[in-house]
């Protein structure tokens, strides 16, 4: 429509149209489709637990704390403990490492963990139908409870027996605290019990009893763990003077520590070794910590064994001891120094260096060289080709008892808490499937609520929650739009002085405000998740996304979207997608 | 007030007190100080206006369409290849009958990669719709673009102020700055004739049949002779107000001259020296200054040189195959009036070389020692050349 608009005594021919150019169905143009295509952050596939880590930390960032910790249980019950033992593998593959340096989440998980415990938030997870089977759980360690605990989620019930008198297992009796002090072991612990776990103490499950077990429940849980040091099989390895390293750590916690004055040898390079080494320090020893292959090889977390250098502990590589003997009040030690003789497994494969054998003399020795089940029929039979073998634990449904699932350090691969955590979720969702499906749905149910390509498991996907719409595919650093992102410190994890780190055994970690949270969260990219920002919005050149209350809170018009791809390429973090247009 | 300004902040200054409420630009040299300046006036909150950062000079004006359909006062500036990727939508904003104001600094164009005075690259646009004034010095600079903004809201076309690379841009000259109350009382507030309206959603721009379109283009042929006649009254009102006054074009001792130069922008102020000495030693010489090049002042011109021997036109631009702009719009306008002088065509100063006193003197000589032009440009000052490498 044509119109004269001017009074002004130039004409002023001016042609417009009142007709919507909405008539003008332009999506009709399109060969290419963008879509909200949310899909998998590097760090929740490198978590054994599964955390849905990118969306704990928009959480974070927004101030939601509450339901960035229930977040973090729908996967964990322990993020007070994970906050503070973890080794946290989920930092290794920050897709931020390559920007300037991984998001601190291992601090952050202890934030939330903390700040639910300072202001008493209970949790508001859903509860399904109740089940009628009922589990016995043997061992009250991180994978009997993360067992009972997801099964209680589950709906089953679920008993713990733990043969200690405090619940905890290998947190509790293993590690000191320092790194994990009681009142942070027990508030994930009540918060378990608080779900409707019930833990017996001082009740400790025999072979005789496990046969009782089997015919009042319907399943078994196997999680009594490794609480034996192994034998170094050297000559004079049991003489008085010669600990292990396991029970002077439990010695420690039941309040009851030993005296360690003068020279203490601390025989492996786990963490054990290395709590150990500190702990002596702690007690006013010198500890002197022998390993038989190189500090980079040593199995313990690299940041406890730098502390403990800081702190005074004297490592020796490449020595193996080959014999211990008594010489007065002190103990003679011959140690055999290694050599690396090639790399294996990516770490060194060492052969005795013949010849060269010297002695050293020391007031007690500490073995921490690993650790196996009390008791031989805790372990399920390696020959046994009829156990369903499963990437965490074992299940066993022969004959007409109940079902046995052995789980925790008895299975896993790697002997630390979130695989203990793993193992337990595997086990109540295996147990869920089992009943619910039959067996032979175990395995491809399994597979179906992997988190990414990776080996962890999530509930939450197994639950049918929105988790289950992403799709599996890890963001990789290239396809994060790094021009929306600006360069920000990583926080520092603040920590004791190392002096009065070798005092005392107060917590090192020291806590970080709400507000320091915060800033480090809005570092994370949140990989693969739409958090809302509107940039897709705010470049459609075609005013083609639309607002909407669903959950993505976006939606494309495809009435009028020309397949630009550049909401595409403009999202931040590949919450979208862009495909071939099909129709 | 008098302040010591550089041409390119004489413009902002201009812009300033003009209170644009929408700039946006493309840094490019020799223009950039101009945007520069006005966008911290923006951070600053010297000026009440949004500053548009753009990822090209296509962009830039394309935001500033939309912006003067919206019904603001808008701004931009530049140079030389910048005006070039304008291309496109010069012509939409004055088909579509947008007052906006562009200050265009003179850049030669690439190859070779120049960033000095040359006037091809705003002359190139002449048939774009735009109004374009060639200003000589900063006092110019600044008056002209208060009046551009009345002159373009006035008749509905947008109006490009022409300034020369660095002689005038970059060089610093006392400028007398109106304070804002005398502008306010010269220039009036911007009423838009029509703009987009929420409350009556339409499209303007529509696709126009060949029933309408020749209509539309014979109006803006209508606002540009009416631009001419309301150029004049703009300056009445400017004189009257700041009493300085420049003309469409400016006859120096034109009267009993038997030659006189056509110059523009900076060049006009060497000859006025040339022509200082000339004079001094008798001979009878002349300059018209040409500032208004769209619309073209044919009426003005033929009435300034119809008493001239001879005419010599100084071109800082060169239309290849046809000669020296100016030139040609000089003869045009001479052609159909009987008797009327010969016009001489030189080429000077391209990308950026010096126009000196000394080289008009030369171009004096030439013409006055020749009988009749040549049919090409002369070009001055032109090097040998040796292709060695």
């Amino acid at each position: 429509m044509i119109m004269n608009e001017s009074a002004n005594p130039n004409p002023l021919f001016m042609p417009r149209t009142y007709l919507s150019t909405e008539s003008n169905k332009t999506g009709a143009w399109r060969f290419a489709r963008p879509r909200y295509d949310e899909k998998t952050s590097p760090c929740s596939a490198a978590c054994p637990a599964g955390e849905d880590i990118a969306r704990i930390e928009m959480l974070a960032t927004q101030g939601l704390f509450k339901e960035a910790w229930e977040t973090i249980l729908l996967e964990n019950p322990f993020p007070s403990v994970c906050g503070r033992v973890c080794f946290h593998p989920c930092e290794d593959l920050c897709n931020r490492r390559e920007f300037d340096a991984a998001v601190a989440i291992h601090s952050l998980e202890r934030f939330l963990a903390d700040t639910a415990i300072r202001y008493g938030i209970k949790p508001d997870l859903e509860k399904r139908v109740p089940r009628k089977q009922t589990i016995a759980v043997v061992g009250a360690g991180p994978a009997g409870l993360s067992a009972a605990w997801f099964l209680t989620l589950l709906g089953y019930s679920c008993r713990v027996f733990e043969s200690a008198t405090e619940a905890g297992g290998i947190l509790r009796w293993g590690i000191p605290p320092y790194r994990l002090p009681l009142a942070a072991l027990r508030h994930d612990i009540q918060q378990i019990e608080a779900q409707g776990v019930s833990i017996l103490t001082g009740q400790t499950v025999t072979a005789e009893m496990l046969e009782a077990l089997k015919k009042d429940f319907d399943a078994v849980f196997m999680a009594c763990g490794h609480g034996r040091g192994m034998a170094m099989n050297v000559p004079g390895e049991n003489f008085k003077g010669v600990g292990e390293g396991l029970d002077f750590l439990r010695q420690i916690r039941e309040g009851q520590a030993p005296a360690c004055e003068g020279v203490s040898a601390v025989i492996g390079g786990g963490n054990t070794a290395v709590d150990v080494a500190r702990s002596i320090v702690r007690l006013g020893g010198k500890a002197l910590l022998l390993y038989r292959r190189r500090r980079r090889d040593m199995p313990a977390f690299e940041p406890e064994v730098e502390m403990a250098l800081e702190e005074g502990v004297e490592l020796q590589e490449l020595v193996a001891p080959v014999a211990v003997a008594q010489e007065g009040e002190k103990i003679l030690l011959t140690l055999q120094e290694m050599m690396i003789a090639g790399e294996e497994n990516s770490r060194g494969r060492i052969v005795p260096d013949h010849g060269k054998i010297r002695e050293i003399r020391v007031d007690r020795v500490f073995k921490a060289i690993g650790a196996e089940a009390l008791e031989a029929w805790h372990e399920p039979d390696a020959a046994d080709r009829e156990m369903l073998r499963l990437t965490h634990t074992i299940l066993d449904r022969r004959g007409t008892g109940a079902v046995m699932v052995f789980g925790g350090d008895l299975t896993n691969a790697t002997k630390s808490v979130v695989h203990a955590v793993a193992s337990g979720k595997q086990a109540a969702i295996a147990l869920d499937i089992l009943f619910q499906e039959g067996i032979e749905a175990v395995i491809p149910r399994l597979e179906a609520c992997l988190v990414g390509d990776g080996q962890s498991l999530s509930m939450e996907v197994y639950l049918g929650d929105e988790r289950l719409l992403r799709n599996p595919h890890v963001v990789r650093y290239a396809e994060i739009n790094t021009d929306h992102f600006q360069f920000m410190p990583r926080v520092t994890q603040p920590r004791l002085l190392k002096e009065e780190r070798a005092r005392s055994f107060e917590e090192i970690d020291l806590k970080i405000s709400a507000q320091l949270a915060m800033k480090e969260a809005e570092r994370c990219f949140n990989c693969g998740l739409c958090n809302q920002c509107d940039n897709c919005y705010i470049y459609c050149p075609d005013s083609s996304v639309i607002r909407e209350a669903d959950h993505q809170g976006r939606q494309i018009d495809y009435d009028y979207c020309k397949g630009c791809g550049l909401c595409v390429v403009e999202c931040p973090r590949n919450a979208m997608s862009l495909g071939e247009e099909t129709s | 007030m008098k302040r010591v300004l550089e041409g390119s902040h004489a413009v902002a200054e201009a812009v300033r007190l003009a209170k644009v409420q929408v700039i946006s630009a493309y840094p490019i040299t020799p223009q950039t100080h101009i945007v520069e300046i006005l966008s911290e006036y923006c951070t600053k909150g010297l000026m009440n206006a949004r500053f548009l950062r753009v990822e090209s000079e296509h962009s830039c004006m394309a935001a500033l369409i939309g912006a003067q359909t919206a019904g603001v006062r808008t701004f931009t500036a530049t140079s030389g290849q910048g005006l070039a990727l304008m291309h496109e939508l010069l012509h939409w904003a004055s088909g579509a009958r947008l007052p906006i104001v562009m200050a265009e600094v003179n850049r030669a164009l690439a190859p070779g990669w120049n960033i000095w005075v040359d006037q091809t690259d705003s002359l190139a646009q002449r048939d774009t719709g735009w109004i374009q004034m060639y200003c000589e010095d900063g006092q110019e600079v600044l008056d002209s673009t208060l009046q551009a903004f009345y002159l373009a809201e006035t008749v509905n076309l947008p109006v490009m102020i022409v300034l020369d690379a660095f002689y005038l841009s970059h060089t610093y000259e006392p400028v007398d700055v109106p304070g804002q109350e005398e502008v306010d009382r010269f220039l009036p507030p911007y009423v838009p004739k029509f703009q987009l309206d929420t409350a009556h959603p339409c499209g303007f721009s529509p696709l126009v049949a060949p029933g309408d379109y020749m209509e539309m283009r014979y109006h803006i042929a209508m606002a540009m002779d009416d631009a001419l006649i309301r150029f004049g009254e703009i300056e009445d009102a400017f004189a009257a107000q700041f009493n300085r006054r420049y003309g469409p074009v400016e006859a120096i001792e034109c009267a009993d001259a038997e030659i006189i130069f056509v110059t523009t922008g900076t060049v006009t102020s060497t000859c006025r020296l040339a022509l200082r000495d000339l004079r001094a030693k008798g001979e009878k010489v002349g300059i018209l200054k040409i500032k208004l090049f769209r619309p073209f002042p044919c009426e003005r011109i033929r009435e300034e040189l119809k008493g001239a021997k001879k005419v010599a036109v100084i071109d800082r631009n060169f239309s290849f195959g046809a000669g020296g702009i100016f030139a040609q719009e000089v003869r045009a306008a001479l052609c159909n009036v009987p008797d009327h002088p010969p016009v001489f065509g030189y080429i000077a100063g391209i990308g950026g070389r010096d126009v000196t006193p000394e080289m008009l003197t030369e171009i004096y000589r030439q013409t006055k020692n020749s009988d009749a032009p040549k049919k090409e440009s002369v070009w001055i000052g032109l090097h040998e050349v040796n292709n060695a490498d």
